[in-house]
């Protein structure tokens, strides 16, 4: 059989990357080209017409205050929330390849919170904070606590302090494979040639590790900005729609205020700001990578 | 060469997997394009947005419209918002022959969407039918009106003496009642619930909307010529809402109101009150009209045959036995036709109906914009967990306004 032929190599490539291609199309490209035309309507999200407004969209998404505070607010969050999610979840899997009793059942504790899926898991801290925290607040200080859900900088705070809960488990498990990767031969010819253990944790498997953390902080960013389940059940925006991040409020602009064109454009941004600090992030990451 | 044919079945058989999985993906989109709206059964599909009847309607009372016409009827409900479902249902060519949304959404849905009416029985029947463009295409499905909800039970139980609503008729009968129950034990008789759409499009939209020109106003708001500070309906009503906070179980805490517990307390006499609307320039009337509506579906994707079944099964909704009795009883809903003449089983919905017969509602006023409910909302959260005063409620008022024009 000549394989050499055009027919040989096309039939190859339709059997190989054809499912994939045309599965990649119907649900990534084709809806982001959909999505980019939208941006250029006016189009309300249920009628007819889309009547064509040329980049009026994206004028009025920079002059939106609303959203660009909620892109600030995503940011905020997603920096307390990356570093918080990824220095815990590598103590974790330093905890759990150190050898302690049980580790594998640690293991598996610390990864359930990211079997909850986020609007339960924020119904469930909706309810600790609001009910139990203020009831055990309330009988130690003897006073009127008030739940830290309804306080600007605490409803943050809470935010925060879930997604840090859910990731880390997650991010965890990356983190255990890196530890398992390096090689224990490699920790003891350092400490044979004098390192302390936490000079070889520092001069040998972390740096050995770094793939690992090139891939929990690129998972943790993209998680982080684009959040919305954990943001609508557990804070809807409250109080006075200051916890509003920004997919919530593209949502809202789409679908409850029905301008479905700007709520586009303003998703569209996102996705750009979320690309190029992703990208960025990986490609300073990859940079200093050691080929193990 | 017996290895190359095994090859080739291989190939024979991995793109005809292809093929049929493709076809099955066409497939699946081609019939549901020959779906719509006729259902598999050739039911008559409803959307239905109050979650509270879903049960009882897609059961009891389909059942019976079927029992009764032999047309089988399909009831949906969705939790995602009714315009983004609907949008959802119209991009697929998919739409529900009968649909129920709020006001709002019949004047971009309905206006493009919705099957003319006008010349139906039931449109004599009632007072809060909606037309759009100059044909009737909202069907009031009940009527709602805010105002302060009251436990008299608990009311009487607290202070031993018959409660009367109607002897409460400015702000200081009400400060008067709620001082006598904090007299008598009950230590906050009264809660505000802290929810947007409350605080935004039930409570503070009252000061617009109870006005003999709400248009005109309205139009001043947005020209920046409207002093809300200085508007005497606007103060009447944030006077009102300070005894409320006053006495609120939730003072101190406003943020953690949940809508449950406040309910709950209700229920059990803990509390006497849930607001809205008492004011000093009190008239005895209330905000309040049609509260969801029936449109039915004219486009492409809903025959002529199937909307007439939908017609049908509106105008059978208003007048049949049947439907009145599930409106009014199993619902404890009231019934926006003048022919139901079937009790309201709910204490609070036979009261709407009292002031819905005397004429004593004040129309709501379908111009709101749709975000107003959450940027005034939030605003009002401000504002009753005391980070602004009314001054800046009333200067972010307007700002909202003047934004809109």
């Amino acid at each position: 059989m000549n394989r050499n032929t055009f027919s040989y190599k096309l039939r190859q490539i339709l059997m190989f990357a054809g499912p994939g291609t045309i599965l990649f199309f119907a649900v990534v490209v084709v809806p982001f080209v959909y999505g980019l035309y939208l941006t250029f309507t006016s189009w309300d999200g249920v009628s007819a017409h889309k009547p064509f407004v040329g980049f009026a969209n994206y004028a009025a998404a920079f002059s939106d205050g609303a959203y660009w505070v909620a892109l600030g607010r995503t940011a905020i969050y997603s920096i307390f929330a990356v570093v918080f999610i990824n220095i815990l979840a590598f103590a974790l899997a330093y905890l759990v390849t150190s050898g302690v009793k049980g580790q594998n059942f640690f293991r598996a504790g610390f990864f359930v919170p990211n079997l909850i899926g986020g609007i339960v898991l924020g119904y469930i801290w909706k309810f600790v904070f609001n009910r139990a925290y203020v009831a055990i607040a309330s009988a130690i200080t003897g006073g009127m606590a008030i739940s830290p859900l309804s306080t600007t900088g605490g409803a943050m705070f809470c935010l925060i302090f879930v997604s840090v809960w859910q990731y880390a488990g997650y991010m965890m498990l990356i983190y255990v494979a890196g530890f398992m990767s390096v090689s224990d031969s490699l920790k003891e010819a350092a400490m044979i040639d004098g390192c302390t253990p936490s000079q070889a944790m520092r001069n040998v498997t972390i740096p050995l590790m770094r793939s690992s953390f090139v891939q929990c902080i690129f998972l943790s960013i993209t998680r982080c900005f684009v959040v919305y389940d954990v943001n609508l059940s557990l804070t809807k925006g409250e109080p006075f729609n200051t916890s509003v991040l920004a997919a919530m409020h593209v949502y809202n602009q789409a679908f409850t205020y029905k301008n479905y064109g700007l709520g586009q454009a303003e998703a569209l941004i996102l996705f750009i700001v979320c690309a190029a600090v992703g990208i960025t992030q990986v490609m300073i990451g990859k940079r200093g990578e050691v080929e193990a | 060469m017996k290895k190359s044919t095994v090859k080739k079945l291989l190939v024979a058989m991995l793109s005809f997997a292809m093929i049929f999985a493709m076809a099955a993906c066409g497939g699946g989109s081609s019939s549901g394009d020959e779906g719509s709206s006729e259902g598999a059964a050739g039911a008559l599909k409803i959307f239905n947005s109050k979650m509270e009847i879903q049960d009882v309607f897609e059961g009891e009372l389909a059942d019976a419209y079927e029992a009764e016409t032999g047309v089988p009827v399909e009831v949906y409900y969705s939790s995602d918002t009714v315009a983004a479902h609907l949008s959802t249902k119209y991009a697929s060519k998919d739409p529900y022959a009968v649909n129920m949304v709020d006001e709002k959404d019949l004047y971009s849905l309905a206006k493009e969407y919705g099957a003319d009416m006008s010349d139906m029985d039931w449109v004599k029947d009632t007072n809060y039918a909606v037309t759009v463009d100059g044909k009737v295409v909202g069907y009031p499905v009940c009527v709602e009106a805010r105002g302060v909800i009251y436990n008299a039970t608990a009311i009487e139980n607290a202070l031993g003496e018959k409660f009367d609503p109607a002897s409460i008729k400015t702000l200081d009968d009400f400060k008067a009642i709620c001082d006598k129950l904090v007299k008598a034990g009950m230590e906050t008789p009264t809660s505000i619930m802290k929810e947007d759409w409350s605080l935004g499009a039930h409570y503070l939209a009252q000061f617009i909307e109870e006005r003999e020109d709400v248009d005109g106003y309205v139009a001043s708001l947005k020209a920046g010529e409207a002093k809300v500070i200085e508007d005497a309906k606007f103060n009447a009503l944030m006077d009102t809402f300070d005894v409320l906070k006053e006495y609120n179980m939730w003072k101190g805490q406003e943020g953690s109101a949940e809508r449950e517990l406040s309910e709950q307390a209700l229920a059990e006499g803990k509390i006497a009150f849930i607001p809205q609307n008492v004011q000093d320039d009190y008239t005895g009337k209330l905000v309040g009209g049609g509260s969801k509506y029936f449109y039915v579906d004219a486009s492409e994707g809903t025959s002529a045959e199937t909307q007439q079944a939908a017609k049908d099964f509106l105008a059978w909704f208003a007048s049949s036995e049947t439907a009145q009795k599930f409106v009014s009883e199993t619902c404890g809903m009231v019934s926006p036709f003048g022919s139901n003449t079937v009790t309201c089983t709910d204490d609070l919905g036979a009261s709407v109906k009292g002031f819905a017969d005397a004429d004593m509602l004040i129309p709501n006023y379908p111009g709101f914009p749709d975000d107003h409910y959450s940027v005034i909302g939030a605003e009002m959260q401000k504002y009753l967990a005391g980070q602004c005063t009314r001054e800046e409620l009333a200067t972010a008022i307007e700002n909202y306004w003047k934004a809109q024009a």
